[in-house]
């Protein structure tokens, strides 16, 4: 971890930062008018073909242009991207911290709490003068205020003897503050370490030797020209590989700009080739992805075909009674379930002449964002295009949430989701993305654990960066919608990492990771929270405090609980339903209930801007 | 709250074991009367129902047939489903004061002189104007929701989680209110992969069965 601490980050000129990023971007532009002249003045001036007509002439035009096509890549790459994207984006991203702690840390002094602990794991304990005070009875007036007690005035009369009796919850009151403010420090370190790394990485990963350039002309040119025009196109595929392994350093914001900088040639043959370099990057715009995306999901089911196909020749000469026979009998159902799943998600997102499908419920198309099939396996789909929407909602699936989902349940609530925001959205373009890429937790007692969250929260923060950094025109209204466990994958994400996004939803959430929305990372105005009065979570938030309460500091909204049980004595069902319950239609069981669509409708608000309607 | 403690602890134990009949019948969906491929029809034809009652109907630009998963215990189960018909306007006559206003009055007045239980009816201001939420549900069991939004829509279900019907076995029921079935505003292509049947006979779009006794 960066050895970043909290006194540093306060006092760190971030404006510093900004200008040596600045300065880096216009010396890439004043390089950039040398080649552009060499390319002018000389290739096309007088060293044009008007001038000179020869092989020799070609070569050496040939020759001048590789070179300022090689200065432009390397400025492109390693001053440009490198250099002055990383420092800017970390300037950006530790003035965001820095502004949060300008507002935590003389809200801790003014309670009297301090910050005790190593840099990794800062703890807000109360100061010895604040556990003196409470223990003599003279509590803070801010600590009587919040206990709703009159502050005793040094005589031993009433009020004395209501804070005596009142001195556990002083305490109580005061440690459950100083939680908060410690749950909000740790975030904002954690996201700051977070920023310090990716910079790091990035510059890091830079390459330690010079890039190889064209070959001097001479006798030996044209033998070593060949091998020069295939490293360039290797050098291209490395960093595709790279940056798809992750191990490249480089952040959504700067692979948009490495993937912009590449010819239209090196983009086709990107896709063409290696599809499954370009489908699954977080930085690389959607349309080039949903394609790219699609021949990896054909290739992948063809594939699984053959080898579903070899697995039941195989299993033919196997002995059925056999321990061999059973594994592969075992492999081969995993193998069939895998082809099932993708096959599914194919059909729900392509025509049946094989063109991308639209929505039913909006006509907009479908994007496919990237896949996998390991463990309950992973989609992420979207409905309208990120890059081109007003409003993006990002909507992160809860427990239970798997591949088999995103071609079915999942993306049909998605789908409702989109319809909705389109039905109240005012004629503004809503995209809704289906984010089933983390492994979820395949039942209620695996999502005690928050290490589902903690896996995927990285992918997350790299997710809502890439909407970001693809958008085009003005960034949109961007909202992360977390179902159950989804919302603490949510909040995770946004605590820990940091995520681009301007509204955060949580729905029938068991906690989000952290005991007030003010850790989040986003303005706690814009923190949502709703669970129905039935819903079984609320009385199991698990992971820190439950964000519908006053204490969180979030917005609520409502919505309404229609499931009952299917019998008066089977008490169990109708909490359970609940959970899950609103998106829902009223059930049969119970038609004369509240209507729940006022959820639905509430959720739309936030994602299409329009808070004042929410209820 | 104490019923709900015990729901959410009962949530639990459910995903470890089902030994007693009690837990065996916790592990099990509520029985359904109706299969999905059952409830298309009733919900369709509350909507041509309507469109009798609505002055100077424009007609409708589309509909779809919308899903919404169902869950057992807290986790989606793929086995159920929940429908929901929706029938949109355009844009351009949701702004109008007839679609965005007096259709909401004129099914207040009509859904209670039905005697059916108004489930909501309310509005919200916004930049966009007023929304208006009316929703009842009639005497079958069918709730139609009245939404008169930026696109003003019926969304209408009926028999709440239902178990997932083969694809094969969901009936093609010609659209109500003025769209052209098989028409790009007939959005529910998807349940017909080989196209929408031609053989129906066309029925009038303002018409709509006496009863649902052969339909359900």
């Amino acid at each position: 971890m960066s050895e970043l601490t909290w006194e540093r980050l306060r006092d760190l000129d971030c404006g510093a930062i900004r200008t040596l990023g600045d300065a880096w971007k216009t010396y890439v532009d004043q390089q950039l008018a040398h080649t552009e002249r060499l390319r002018t003045d000389v290739i096309d001036g007088h060293l044009g073909t008007e001038h000179y007509e020869s092989d020799t002439a070609t070569q050496v035009r040939d020759q001048i242009a590789m070179t300022a096509d090689r200065y432009e890549d390397d400025l492109s790459d390693y001053a440009s991207t490198r250099i002055a994207t990383t420092l800017l984006e970390a300037a950006d991203a530790f003035e965001k911290e820095q502004n949060e702690l300008k507002e935590l840390v003389p809200l801790i002094e003014q309670h009297d709490f301090e910050i005790e602990g190593p840099h990794t794991e800062y703890d807000v304990n109360l100061s010895g003068g604040l556990h003196r005070a409470i223990l003599t009875l003279d509590p803070p007036q801010w600590l009587c205020d919040m206990c709703g007690v009159k502050k005793p005035d040094g005589f031993w009369d009433i009020d004395t003897l209501k804070v005596l009796f009142d001195s556990v919850d002083l305490y109580g009151t005061a440690i459950g503050l100083a939680g908060q403010y410690q749950d909000w420090l740790r975030s904002v370190m954690s996201r700051a370490h977070d920023a310090d790394e990716e910079a790091a990485a990035a510059l890091a990963e830079m390459r330690e030797n010079p890039t190889e350039l064209p070959p001097p002309l001479g006798a030996t040119y044209d033998d070593l020209v060949d091998d020069y025009k295939d490293s360039v196109s290797e050098e291209v595929a490395g960093e595709a590989q790279a940056i798809a392994e992750g191990t490249s350093g480089m952040s959504p914001e700067q692979v948009n700009e490495w993937w912009d900088h590449l010819s239209d040639a090196e983009r086709q043959a990107l896709i063409e080739e290696h599809p499954e370099w370009v489908g699954p990057v977080d930085g690389i715009p959607v349309e080039t992805r949903d394609t790219a995306n699609r021949t990896l999901l054909d290739s992948q089911i063809d594939g699984l075909g053959d080898r579903i196909a070899a697995k039941e020749q195989a299993l033919q000469g196997m002995d059925p009674e056999s321990e061999e026979y059973e594994k592969a009998k075992a492999e081969l159902d995993d193998l069939k379930h895998d082809k099932s799943d993708l096959t599914r998600l194919q059909d729900r997102i392509t025509d049946d002449d094989g063109s991308p499908a639209a929505s039913n419920q909006t006509g907009q198309d479908y994007y496919l964002l990237g896949f996998d099939t390991e463990g309950s396996g992973k989609a992420v789909v979207a409905i309208g295009n990120p890059d081109t929407a007003d409003n993006v909602n990002t909507y992160v699936p809860g427990t239970g949430g798997s591949l088999t989902g995103a071609g079915g349940g999942l993306l049909n609530r998605a789908d409702t989701m989109a319809f909705d925001a389109q039905r109240l959205g005012g004629g503004d373009e809503t995209a809704t993305v289906l984010w089933m890429g983390y492994d979820a937790p395949d039942d209620l007692i695996e999502a005690t654990d928050p290490k589902w969250a903690e896996g995927g929260a990285a992918d997350l923060e790299s997710f809502t960066k890439g909407v970001r950094a693809t958008a085009e025109g003005e960034p949109s209204n961007f909202t992360l919608t977390g179902h159950s466990y989804g919302s603490t994958m949510v909040g995770t994400a946004a605590a820990s990492e940091g995520v681009e996004a301007d509204n955060l939803m949580l729905i029938a959430s068991p906690g989000a990771s952290v005991d007030t929305a003010s850790a989040l990372g986003v303005d706690e105005n814009h923190v949502w929270a709703s669970t129905n009065d039935e819903d079984a979570i609320q009385y199991a938030p698990v992971h820190g405090e439950n964000p519908t309460h006053e204490e969180f500091g979030a917005n609520t909204f409502t919505s309404d609980s229609p499931r009952e049980g299917s019998d008066w004595w089977k008490f169990w069902e109708g909490p359970a339903e609940n959970h899950n319950s609103y998106w829902d239609q009223d059930d049969l069981n119970t038609p004369a209930n509240e209507a729940n669509d006022i959820s639905r409708d509430n959720q739309a608000y936030v994602v299409t801007g329009q808070e004042e309607r929410v209820r | 709250m104490t019923r709900l403690l015990l729901a959410g602890l009962a949530a639990l134990i459910t995903t470890v074991t089902a030994c007693s009949p009690m837990e065996k019948d916790m592990d099990t969906p509520p029985e359904s009367e109706y299969q999905q491929a059952e409830v298309y029809a009733p919900a369709e034809a509350a909507v041509a129902d309507l469109v009798d009652v609505l002055p100077d109907f424009p007609g409708f630009a589309n509909r779809s047939w919308g899903e919404i998963p169902c869950s057992h215990n807290g986790v989606d189960d793929p086995n159920y489903t929940s429908v929901e018909i929706r029938y949109q306007f355009s844009a351009e006559d949701s702004a109008t004061p007839l679609v965005n206003e007096e259709y909401v009055n004129v099914l207040r007045e009509h859904w209670t002189s039905l005697g059916y239980q108004i489930a909501r009816d309310d509005a919200t201001e916004g930049d966009g104007g007023t929304y208006r939420d009316i929703k009842a549900i009639t005497e079958e069991g069918v709730s139609i929701w009245y939404s008169a939004a930026y696109l003003a829509t019926f969304m209408v279900s009926f028999g709440g989680c239902v178990p997932v019907s083969d694809k094969g076995e969901i009936e093609y029921i010609p659209p109500a209110g003025g769209i052209t079935p098989g028409s790009d505003g007939d959005r529910v292509g998807n349940y017909f992969p080989e196209g929408i049947p031609t053989s129906h006979e066309a029925v009038a779009p303002f018409d709509s069965p006496e009863h649902f006794d052969d339909q359900l």
